[in-house]
């Protein structure tokens, strides 16, 4: 099937009347929770995974990729309105949208952030979709130790871009693949760390240690200190940049999606590395630096291109290896596993409705969210006035309702509980929760796929570094480990650290 | 951040107050049970992996990363394990938790409604306090919208509890 017709298949399936409702519900929410802080994609994902389970695998899924490009358009609103980043990857837009608001131009940074959004978001499923069907067919060769270098090297990396101690972090990756182990064993059928607790005999649920780690301990942090917000201004007049605007943001948009795209395929990489990395190359590219940080529009135009378009080439790794390389698309592929789809190299071929559905609804997606941006923005500012002390115990409701619905355990909701103090305490202790649920989900897939290459080979370790592509994911795993522990190296990862925290 | 010149001892005060040092000391502690663990489960050969191969492996990784940790306790002890609490409101962290398994264990016996309800009065009253008809409205809505939502949009079974002969 070549592109057209397939893309012709997946708007068939995009533009059925369920689908197109999921795919609203899911940008709406999206929205909502990025304008929102204290809630994130992560979490309104996991809550919205058993509600998903009512409808076609295509509808859930749809609903659940909304939400998380959906965040990345709503975030912005609460960074240039309030200076508080709705989520992480909307960080930098901060630093010069909150300016630009200062300054009368709210507007206009409203507007270039949500076009620039939906320029970039379009622009990545382009490449997305002509990507992804090569990619897929070429990891159709990929064996067990193929599988098993690569996920080495997606731990590697998430554990190199995270903030401060390369050890805290690949800590935190063990300690997932160790949670990921926790169940009866696939291949000899032991129960590994159930502590004779039948609850356990299953593993431990992705949706609990997810809204723990992000939903319940964000709430816990947050508690610990007075939230005040300043809101500038409730009337943000016209949303359309100016000529001179647009000028300024040609080439930052354009910079912004091509990298952030690229950064956004790599595992590890994401939406939050690539709003930065975007900021620090239009900053030196500029000829009037001087105007960063006071309200320059090329700060609010390439971050956001950058987000939106990593968000989009998130789901390449996902869709073509069946290995998520971020949290997020980690409980996309819960979602794909719920209901018994299993994303891969095959999945282009043996489901062709739900990959190409799913690009489609990308773009009928994007096209909502910059309806629903433009004339909402209102609905948001009012959103936003909603005081903290009402919101929190509705999102623990939230938390405790959608975690019970998921398993229909209350085992989940201590489950939930647990990680939600570990989460708090993980932020304290400077440990970095996002490389845990990576190796979670990630652990039992690893684990398998090493006994396999190592039954396969019969125990020659060799297997590992003899097959070209498994040598080149643990060469490049190694490059890593050393470039986070070589002293020149990792004082400049340190100060990309110090600079995104 | 310029680092301190001066490595201190384990006895140092600086390094047994120091959050460094203890999370390192814990995570040597899960590191040294996951081995054991591991041992436990059986090892297995290298041609033909046992249940325990992998845990092994890794607790084996985590020991030695949580070594490091320890080290570079010594050479920067960074925050006390005080100061990480010092101004903040804490007792109030303390108190949702406590709510939050105490919801836990009366959610199936009691029911979500009535457990959910003195939840959200609770943290609305007490832990950021807003106006208590504020938050009564909020709350019942709030509630019972999710009730319905659920169980009677979603066919998701919440449990009922003591409302149970009404709810059905």
């Amino acid at each position: 099937m070549d592109i057209v017709s397939s893309l012709g298949l997946g708007f068939s399936v995009a533009l059925q009347p369920t689908n197109l409702l999921a795919c609203f519900i899911g940008v709406f929410i999206g929205t909502l929770v990025g304008v929102l802080p204290g809630i994130g994609p992560v979490s309104a994902m996991a809550l919205l995974l058993p509600v998903t389970l009512s409808g076609s695998p295509e509808a859930g899924i749809i609903m659940m990729s909304g939400i998380y490009y959906g965040s990345m358009y709503g975030g912005s609103t609460t960074s240039i309105l309030v200076n508080i980043p709705g989520e992480a990857a909307s960080v930098v837009t901060c630093i010069d949208g909150h300016e630009m608001a200062k300054q009368g131009r709210a507007g206009p940074a409203l507007g270039m952030a949500a076009l620039g959004s939906f320029i970039a978001g379009t622009a990545a499923i382009i490449m997305l979709m002509l990507v992804a069907p090569s990619l897929s067919r070429f990891a159709v060769a990929f064996g067990p130790a193929e599988y098993f270098s690569l996920m080495v090297l997606g731990l590697m990396l998430l554990a190199f871009m995270t903030q401060g101690s390369i050890a805290k972090a690949l800590l935190m990756a063990c300690i997932g693949i160790v949670l990921g182990l926790i169940g009866i064993d696939q291949i000899t059928a032991q129960s590994r760390l159930t502590f004779d607790k039948l609850e356990l005999l299953d593993g431990i649920g992705l949706v609990p240690v997810v809204m723990g780690l992000f939903g319940v301990a964000e709430i816990l942090s947050n508690l610990e200190k007075a939230i005040r917000r300043e809101i500038v201004s409730s009337n943000v007049g016209s949303l359309m940049p100016t000529r001179e605007d647009w000028q300024r943001s040609a080439g930052p948009l354009t910079r912004g999606t091509v990298l952030g795209f690229f950064l956004g395929v790599l595992p590890g990489g994401g939406a939050v590395i690539a709003s930065f990395a975007s900021y620090a190359i239009e900053k030196r590219l500029s000829k009037t630096p001087e105007r960063f940080g006071k309200g320059a529009i090329e700060g609010v135009a390439g971050p956001e291109a950058a987000n939106n378009a990593a968000a989009g080439g998130a789901f390449i790794p996902l869709m073509t290896l069946g290995i998520p390389p971020n949290v997020v698309m980690a409980l996309l592929l819960g979602a794909f596993v719920v209901h018994g789809l299993q994303p891969g190299p095959l999945m282009m071929t043996q489901n062709p409705q739900v990959f190409w559905g799913i690009v489609a609804s990308m773009y009928i997606g994007n096209v909502m969210l910059l309806v629903l941006n433009m004339p909402l923005i209102g609905l948001w500012i009012r959103v936003l006035r909603v005081r903290y002390a009402i919101l929190f115990p509705l999102i623990l409701m939230f938390c405790i309702v959608g975690v019970f619905a998921s398993g229909n355990a209350v085992f989940d909701v201590l489950i939930m509980t647990l990680f939600g103090v570990l989460g708090y305490l993980f932020r304290k202790f400077g440990y970095e929760p996002a490389p845990l649920v990576l190796a979670f989900v990630l652990g039992p897939m690893l684990e398998n796929n090493l006994r396999k290459a190592l039954i396969l080979s019969q125990g020659d370790l060799m297997t590992f570094v003899q097959r070209p592509i498994s040598a080149t994911c643990l060469a490049l795993a190694t490059l890593c480990l050393l470039a986070a522990v070589l002293p020149g190296l990792a004082a400049k990862r340190e100060v990309i650290a110090q600079d995104q925290s | 951040m310029a680092r301190r010149a001066v490595v201190a001892l384990p006895g140092d005060k600086r390094v047994v107050r120091s959050s460094e040092f203890w999370g390192g000391l814990f995570w040597l502690a899960v590191g040294a049970f996951v081995v054991w663990a591991g041992r436990d489960l059986g090892l297995g050969k290298i041609n033909d992996p046992g249940s325990g191969f992998a845990l092994f492996w890794i607790g084996l990784l985590m020991l030695a990363l949580s070594a490091s940790v320890l080290v570079a306790s010594f050479r920067s002890p960074g925050a006390s394990l005080a100061s990480l609490w010092s101004g903040t409101r804490w007792a109030k962290v303390l108190l949702v938790v406590s709510l939050l398994v105490a919801y836990g264990f009366a959610f199936e016996p009691i029911g979500l409604i009535p457990c959910t309800l003195a939840l959200l009065l609770i943290l609305m009253l007490f832990v950021d306090p807003i106006n208590w008809w504020t938050a009564f409205i909020i709350s019942v809505v709030a509630v019972f919208g999710v009730w319905a939502t659920f169980t009677k949009a979603l066919k998701i079974q919440l449990p009922a509890g003591i409302l149970a002969p009404w709810l059905g």
